[in-house]
């Protein structure tokens, strides 16, 4: 039945991925500059990822959640196959950059950095924490919920910048920033070490599942 | 609770915010086509949600063919072929696309069998979803419902959008699906004259409660409009009215013991098989008048 699931999925959102042109004419821009370095490979994990927050989007959009729930299958199996999936298409997406990588003539990346270590491990944390926290609010409230997510992200983004200055807090708000940003450059100069490395995975895995749990709880409640 | 019986419920209840389904019980025996009637409003809708376990039961036990619609929907569910009130698929793909899809759930769906019907409904699998018309897409829906061979059918409103011609061709086509023993239906509808054609037990939803589930035949040869002046009205045994309308012309009264009645009354007064939507009708008239 998983596999059913996600071949739908797969069937009746295959025109979603015409989408992905303009990400993949971006990513052989990004392939060319030096600086992008591993950010190519990792937003197209997280591109990949986010697809499957879009199918749900799509679902509620058409009003087809009921006649999925009213299919022979679990809906905890439907949420299982959005979470497996979600992980093949940014595996996916970084193989193809891979790919984009070895034969664009432009490109000053390799094939082998879409793969190392690191570049999977910021891959990993970026794309599963994303869907991690987007995947039960797709599921739970559809296109609206997802609109509203990143309308209240808009809104919280903008606000950090304004009320600081407003408030005479401009210092705090920059110590903020560069503490994030020493924070980030840290954790991703060490994710060599075995240490930050099991961390992450384990930060990323707990993430994952819980979204997992919350998204199950919430589908298996939802009356349509 | 018995496997003779396609579908049980027995106290089911279900609150919303406004409105709440209240002990809701009532069976259908294999074999046999039930309809839903009731107003706008009255719970049709959710009682058939609640049997999809779309929504979840407060309280209350529903089993199709003796197993539990929530322990087993899986089992359930794939002898159940369901029409939904709005049919909701993916408007940008074509119905072919639909069918790979979704027909891979069903372990005995049948391409062959959704492609006659298909034909039959005049339905080109080319087409994407959302240019069909409302009655397309109910058959399409139709299709998809009768292709993985259901034990049990289950349909809300599928007549609301349906031209006469093919409504009657419905009625007529469900009537067939009988002819094969063990396969029973249930559907919603406004349209009385639908059930009084196919219909062999029908359930009357008012307010979120059953008003009666009986056979048809039981309700029209047992009940009556009475028709005469307050008077003679006045004569009937008030335990068998269940609803009255009072005209400037005179009034009438639905009772449910005809006989009794006919005792009662004598060539005095005007004793009439009732129509189902007169059935409604008093009915709704006589809560109107509770509240």
């Amino acid at each position: 039945m998983l596999r059913n699931a996600i071949r739908k999925d797969l069937l009746l959102n295959g025109k979603q991925f015409w989408g992905l042109i303009p990400w993949f004419a971006w990513a052989a821009y990004a392939l060319g500059q030096e600086r992008m370095g591993a950010m190519t490979a990792v937003s197209g994990a997280l591109i990949g990822a986010l697809m499957t927050v879009s199918i749900c989007a799509r679902e509620d959009k058409f009003h087809a959640t009921a006649v999925l729930a009213s299919l022979p299958v679990m809906r905890r199996t439907l949420v299982q196959a959005r979470y497996l999936l979600a992980f093949v298409m940014g595996a996916a997406a970084l193989v193809l950059v891979a790919g984009m990588a070895a034969v664009l003539p432009w490109s000053v990346q390799s094939a082998a950095q879409a793969f190392e270590p690191k570049t999977l491990l910021l891959g990993a944390a970026v794309a599963g924490v994303s869907v991690a926290l987007l995947m039960p609010v797709a599921i739970r409230f559809g296109v609206l919920g997802v609109i509203g997510f990143f309308a209240v992200l808009q809104v919280a983004g903008i606000a950090l910048l304004v009320l600081p200055g407003a408030l005479g807090m401009k210092d705090v708000l920059k110590g903020l920033f560069r503490a994030a940003e020493r924070g980030f450059v840290g954790w991703h100069a060490a994710l060599g070490q075995p240490g930050p490395i099991l961390e992450t995975v384990a930060i990323v895995a707990i993430a994952i599942w819980m979204s997992f749990y919350v998204s199950v709880f919430l589908a298996e409640r939802q009356d349509l | 609770m018995s496997a003779d019986y396609a579908l049980e419920l027995h106290g089911v209840c279900k609150r919303y915010r406004g409105f709440c389904l209240d002990e809701v019980s009532f069976n259908l025996p294999r074999g046999y086509i039930g309809g839903l009637i009731g107003p706008n409003g009255s719970g049709k809708t959710t009682i058939i949600k609640l049997i999809m376990n779309l929504a979840r039961r407060e309280a209350g036990e529903i089993r199709v063919f003796g197993l539990d619609n929530r322990r087993d929907q899986v089992a359930v569910r794939s002898r159940i072929g369901f029409v939904y009130d709005v049919p909701g698929f993916w408007d940008d793909q074509t119905l072919a696309l639909h069918r790979r899809a979704l027909g891979a759930f069903y372990p005995r769906w049948s391409d062959a069998t959704f492609d006659r019907l298909a034909g039959e409904f005049g339905l080109p699998l080319d087409r994407k979803f959302k240019t069909l018309s409302a009655g397309m897409k109910t058959k399409f829906a139709l299709a998809m419902a009768l292709s993985h061979e259901a034990d049990l059918l289950i349909m809300d409103e599928p007549t609301a959008g349906l031209d006469p011609v093919f409504r009657r061709e419905l009625l007529q086509r469900l009537s067939a699906i009988l002819q094969d023993e063990g396969k029973s239906i249930l559907f919603s509808t406004h349209i009385t004259s639908d059930l009084e054609r196919v219909a062999d037990f029908i359930t009357f939803v008012r307010n979120g409660r059953i008003a009666f589930s009986m056979p048809r035949h039981d309700l029209f040869d047992a009940w009556a409009i009475v028709k005469g002046d307050a008077a003679v009205l006045a004569r009937l045994d008030p335990e068998t009215v269940r609803g009255t309308r009072h005209r400037s012309t005179g009034a009438e009264a639905l009772v449910s013991d005809a006989a009794s009645a006919r005792r009662a009354l004598g060539p005095s007064a005007v004793i009439e098989r009732p129509r189902l939507d007169e059935v409604m009708v008093l009915m709704e008239g006589e809560a109107a008048h509770a509240t």
